[in-house]
């Protein structure tokens, strides 16, 4: 355990495990193992998730966090209808974001609540401190789900041994780490006390339980877009036991009842609204639905009907009922009463979709697929162990077994195709090691019980999970004695026993080790706050993002517009609270490209798009300085790409590449790269700049080239601010009376002068000559011309 | 006769006159007529053939001829089975698609034409353009010789359709929508894979026990997951190469960094998983069985090697790839 205490509950766990095995067979000492590993499991992976916070400082993280933390903060001072009805002005300038419609309320709601119940017991805790510290609670919550799931499919055994995976497995704390505010960090809780939920309800066929998991499945809905995985998959496993010939009154009960509540409730989000009965992600759910209708039909049928009317009825409603269902899906979707696949969704299964035809959403690294070193990244052993988790539920196949393998065949197809859904497949894959580790472990510690009692401290060394092995023998007295008869035939010796368990435990700790690394070193960077290291391994914390909309939330004024790329616009909005024109809500791809096109224009046709966009303000990131990678010039192509989508006559992504197609900054780059309003705002005075006095000057070091274009001055715009940094860089646009204005050629002029100068030197003093002037000659006619 | 010999004289003069006439007429509309001539020329010969053979003749003749005012875009290439180029036989199709495209949206269009010159037909052109590599494409512009940005760069932006239709669209403002002749062979297979599937059952219809066949479903499973855990849908996605081959000689199976993998490589990886599973489901199988307990014991310790040795192997590869990761287990 080198990397401190986050690794500690499994040995603190098998301790309890000892203790337990002393006061065999009372449940009592069953539950308070379960309790006690579960809150072992919560603190753990509530500590995991730490690291920022002790590193840095309680705040908000990255990007959308931001706008998550603006609008929880905005319903908790007005009120949750205000919230809902909130008309947001300063996003979007000119156009405005209808917020309350346009977003999942879970997340905001749920803080607030919490917000609430804290203040109405007089416990005054800031709200931004229960955004930061929402995610790692929920994990808490998602573990204890994840037990849950994992009791009704196999065993409680299993259970701890997921709740304890899912605790610390990076793949899940990425998207949760302390700060990082958003709909994925309580989406995980409602995913798996869904499923929970789902499984419990088809176990028992009571309307008691479908409720709750419709009630489950609402939350879901309102805290993030993924339900649509949960309302395909339930009906998917329901579809499959039909198929398997495994229909039940039970399942009828729970799913019909789910469906029906579920639908209905999901339509009460404002943002889901009819999207429920009308797009094609849904339409599995109703079909399956229709399917179970006619299937229970058709068993009520069976029991009036003859064996050989029955065959003959059957084909012939079997055939009916499918074509019926698809002709009408079919029939509504070319009618345009459902709307077709979204190109996110439909991206999922053409896998070359999204590169040809949504470039924005193929721009965002999220949606690349995934790489197998990303899996062993996020998963480590986890990835080599759940295919034998899946093995054993196949091969002891039950309702609620299907389930799980049908969750894990998909997400895992999910997350191959984009990195983002891996957050969808770890829940399962902890499961399903927890199940192969848990069955290992069992089979491998039960025997060790045998009478010789020599063996036994060496035994409670390496036990890790006597706690599953509990669960399996509940009646002790009576596997002894089995275990008595077989002495002879079986036993593979304790040396056997012992290595297998040393090399169990000994991968496990390799895990518990790697997560912390990996949450430690990958996962744990505020990404607003920046840290460099010395080579002294001294740290210096790069401030700059704060510092520039402080000076913008200070020195500007409050209606003031800022246009900037639209990464940092939630974060514009929720820290220097000034009116943007874009932001990370893309959903106006034509407003993106007009600031695109602005930024990737000369100075004055920038200057022209800017008045009319009222912009006051220009906000560029530029890493020169510091050798920061993720800076506007590094994401210029994408502007460029994105605003040549929409103006191809003005913008042309090859003007911006060198012949050899390179892009370059130095002094091969193309003009108009070098005269461009991003290249002027991010290099402005860089040319003079020198980190000390052996470095050229205007030398870049993120791109580590000196730059081609050192002197220049800006016409339309003037500095404004510069941080320490140099990392945010802040521009005033000039008025149109305060820059010099450029010569109007007279022509265009629409004053002209009334008086015409008249030059004083006359014919004789200046000589010229004008071409084909006409000549006159004295005392003739002239001659007519034709 | 004095007048005879006048009205003679006067007779051979004019004829002189008319025949030198016809002769300049005729050398007149060789020149000038031909612009209107070579582009009904064209019209007719794009109308049988969208994308036009050319060889050295016909090349001088349509596209270095003086007076034109259509643009031509030619794609130079050497298509015979030889000369071993495959990627030209992609850039062919590709550009025959968008040639089709073209004509099929504008019949009489006199704008813009689609030819090519194969290099066994044409060399002396390839020698005149100074052209040593194919496929090459250069668009000829109406008025002046091609400028750098007359080539299209196959390097940066590629050859299919699509991008020569941007490239041409920037470069002449005539846009082609492309029309891909619809692609039947992926309908047919699937078609023909539902029929064979239906006529298994079918002919299996008394017995379907293989359906209620665990294990089958089982490894089916685990098979798809290793597919997907191994990164084969990255592979499709992205196409890389099965090796790389590095600049000393060697050959590298495992790309250097995280963000990058070799066809190769996610094979190795996927028989590593495949391997540490098994270990592991024998090393269980051999607790649960009941038998010969020798034989159990070697099940045992053969997959806890498995499970140990190839767990290991994918660390050490990790942690190639991950730089700066700092533990191994049996192997560095």
């Amino acid at each position: 355990m080198g990397m401190g205490g986050f690794g500690d509950p499994r040995p603190k766990r098998s301790h309890n495990a000892d203790k337990h095995g002393l006061f065999s067979n009372a449940s009592g000492w069953k539950s308070l193992i379960t309790f006690t590993v579960l809150a072992l499991a919560w603190i753990s992976g509530f500590a995991s998730r730490l690291f920022a916070v002790i590193r840095f400082e309680s705040i908000i993280h990255e990007f959308d966090p931001w706008f998550n933390y603006r609008s929880t903060a905005y319903m908790v001072q007005h009120g949750f209808y205000n919230f809902l009805n909130w008309f947001d002005e300063r996003a979007w300038y000119p156009l405005g974001r209808i917020v309350g419609g346009t977003v999942y309320p879970g997340l905001m709601i749920t803080s607030g609540s919490i917000h609430y119940i804290l203040h109405s017991l007089n416990i005054p805790v800031n709200i931004r401190d229960i955004c930061v510290f929402l995610a790692p609670i929920f994990s808490g919550l998602t573990a204890i789900s994840t037990y849950l799931l994992t009791k009704e499919i196999w065993s409680s055994g299993a259970g701890l041994f997921a709740a304890c995976f899912i605790a610390i497995v990076p793949g899940y704390i990425s998207r949760s780490v302390a700060g990082s505010y958003d709909n994925e960090g309580i989406a995980i809780f409602a995913l798996q006390i869904t499923y929970f939920l789902w499984v419990r309800s088809v176990k028992t066929g009571s309307i008691f339980w479908a409720c709750l998991t419709a009630l489950s499945y609402f939350y879901m809905v309102s805290a993030w877009g993924g339900y649509v995985f949960i309302i395909n998959l339930i009906p998917l496993h329901v579809f499959v036991l039909l198929l398997m010939g495994r229909y039940s009154s039970r399942l009828f009960t729970s799913y019909t009842t789910f469906y029906i509540m579920g639908l209905i409730m999901s339509m009460q989000i404002p943002f889901v609204g009819f999207q429920p009965i009308r797009t094609s992600e849904h339409m599995a759910a109703s079909g399956v639905f229709a399917l179970m209708m006619a299937v229970s039909f058709l068993k009520y049928v069976q029991t009036i009907l003859t064996k050989a009317e029955m065959r003959y009825f059957y084909m012939v409603a079997v055939v009916g009922a499918g074509s019926v269902v698809f002709f009408t899906v079919v029939l509504l979707t070319y009618a345009g009463v459902i709307a077709p696949w979204s190109g996110r969704f439909y991206s999922l299964w053409d896998t070359g979709y999204a590169k040809i035809h949504i470039p924005i959403i193929a721009s965002v690294s999220e949606h690349q697929p995934t790489t197998w070193f990303s899996f062993f990244f996020d998963l480590h052993i986890l990835v080599t162990t759940f295919p034998v988790g899946l093995w054993y539920c196949i091969k002891s196949i039950n309702d609620e077994r299907v389930f799980i393998v049908l969750y894990a065949v998909s997400a895992v197809y999910f997350a191959g195709v984009m990195v983002r859904l891996m957050l969808t497949l770890t829940p399962v894959v902890c499961v399903l090691s927890g199940i192969a580790f848990s069955h290992l472990l069992g089979l491998y510690l039960k025997e060790e019980e045998s009478p010789s009692s020599q063996d036994s401290d060496s035994e409670d060394d390496g036990s890790s999970d006597k706690s599953s092995r509990n669960l399996y023998d509940k009646a002790g007295k009576l596997r002894r004695m089995r275990h008595e008869q077989m002495k002879e035939s079986d036993g593979l010796g304790s040396n056997v026993r012992g290595i297998v368990v040393m090399a169990m435990l000994m991968m496990l700790m390799m895990f518990a080790v790697h997560c912390t690394w990996v949450t430690g070193n990958a996962y744990s960077s505020p990404s607003i706050v920046l840290a460099s290291y010395g080579q002294d391994g001294s740290r210096q914390i790069l401030d700059d993002f704060r510092e520039a909309y402080y000076w913008l939330s200070q020195n500007t004024h409050s209606d003031a517009r800022v246009m900037s790329w639209w990464d940092y616009g939630y974060q514009i909005a929720g820290m220097a609270n000034r009116t943007t024109l874009v932001d990370n809500n893309t959903w106006n791809n034509s407003h993106i490209a007009l600031v695109g096109k602005a930024m990737s224009s000369n100075e004055s046709e920038a200057y022209k798009i800017m008045t009319s966009l009222d912009v006051d303000y220009v906000l560029v990131i530029f890493g020169g300085v510091i050798g920061y990678s993720g800076d506007d010039i590094n994401k210029f192509l994408w502007m460029v790409r994105i605003a040549e989508g929409e103006h191809p006559k003005d913008i042309r992504e090859s003007d911006y590449f060198t012949e050899r197609g390179e892009f370059r900054v130095d002094s091969e780059g193309t003009p108009t790269l070098l005269n461009c309003l991003m290249y002027k705002l991010s290099y402005y005075r860089f040319g003079e700049f020198r980190m000390d006095y052996r470095s050229t000057p205007g030398f870049d070091r993120t791109r580590n080239v000196v730059i081609g274009n050192k002197n220049f001055d800006l016409t339309y715009l003037e500095e404004a601010y510069t941080t320490e940094h140099w990392l945010v860089r802040i521009y005033r646009v000039k008025k149109p009376d305060e820059f010099n204005r450029p010569r109007i050629p007279l022509s265009e002029r629409k004053i002209k002068r009334s008086k015409i100068f008249i030059t004083k030197k006359t014919n004789k003093r200046r000589k010229g000559t004008i071409k084909n002037k006409p000549t006159v000659v004295k005392g003739r006619k002239p001659t007519k011309t034709a | 006769m004095k007048l005879i010999w006048l009205i003679v004289v006067i007779v051979y003069g004019i004829l002189l006159i008319q025949h030198t006439d016809g002769q300049r007429n005729r050398k007149e509309s060789g020149q000038s007529s031909s612009l209107n001539e070579r582009v009904q020329q064209l019209i007719e010969m794009s109308n049988k053939r969208s994308l036009m053979r050319f060889n050295g003749n016909k090349f001088r003749d349509f596209v270095k001829a003086t007076p034109r005012n259509y643009s031509v875009v030619v794609m130079f290439t050497a298509l015979a089975p030889q000369r071993q180029c495959s990627i030209c036989r992609h850039a062919h199709d590709e550009f025959h698609i968008l040639a089709n495209s073209f004509r099929y949206a504008h019949m009489t269009s006199s704008r813009l034409f689609f030819a090519m010159v194969d290099f066994d037909e044409g060399s002396d052109i390839f020698q005149m353009m100074r052209l040593n590599t194919a496929p090459v494409f250069i668009h000829f512009p109406p008025k002046g010789k091609p400028k750098a940005a007359d080539t299209l760069d196959i390097q940066r932006v590629g050859f299919s359709a699509d991008a020569i239709g941007k490239w041409i669209s920037e470069r002449t403002d005539v846009a082609i929508r492309i029309f891909r002749p619809p692609n039947y062979s992926g309908t047919m297979a699937c078609i023909l894979l539902i029929v064979l599937v239906a006529t298994f059952f079918y002919v299996r219809r008394n017995n379907l026990d293989f359906m209620y066949n665990k294990t089958g479903w089982g490894l089916m499973a685990l098979l798809f997951c290793f597919t997907m855990v191994s990164g084969q849908m990255w592979n499709h996605i992205r196409g890389p190469p099965f090796v790389h081959k590095t600049a000393s000689g060697g050959v590298a199976y495992i790309h250097g960094s995280s963000q990058g993998q070799f066809v190769l490589e996610t094979y190795i990886v996927f028989f590593l998983n495949a391997a540490v599973t098994l270990g592991m489901i024998l090393i269980t199988e051999g607790a649960a069985n009941r038998g010969d307990v020798k034989k159990r014991r070697i099940l045992v310790i053969l997959g806890l090697g498995l499970f140990v040795v190839f767990f290991s192997l994918i660390l050490s590869i990790f942690r190639g790839k991950a730089h700066g990761y700092p533990y191994s287990f049996l192997f560095k």
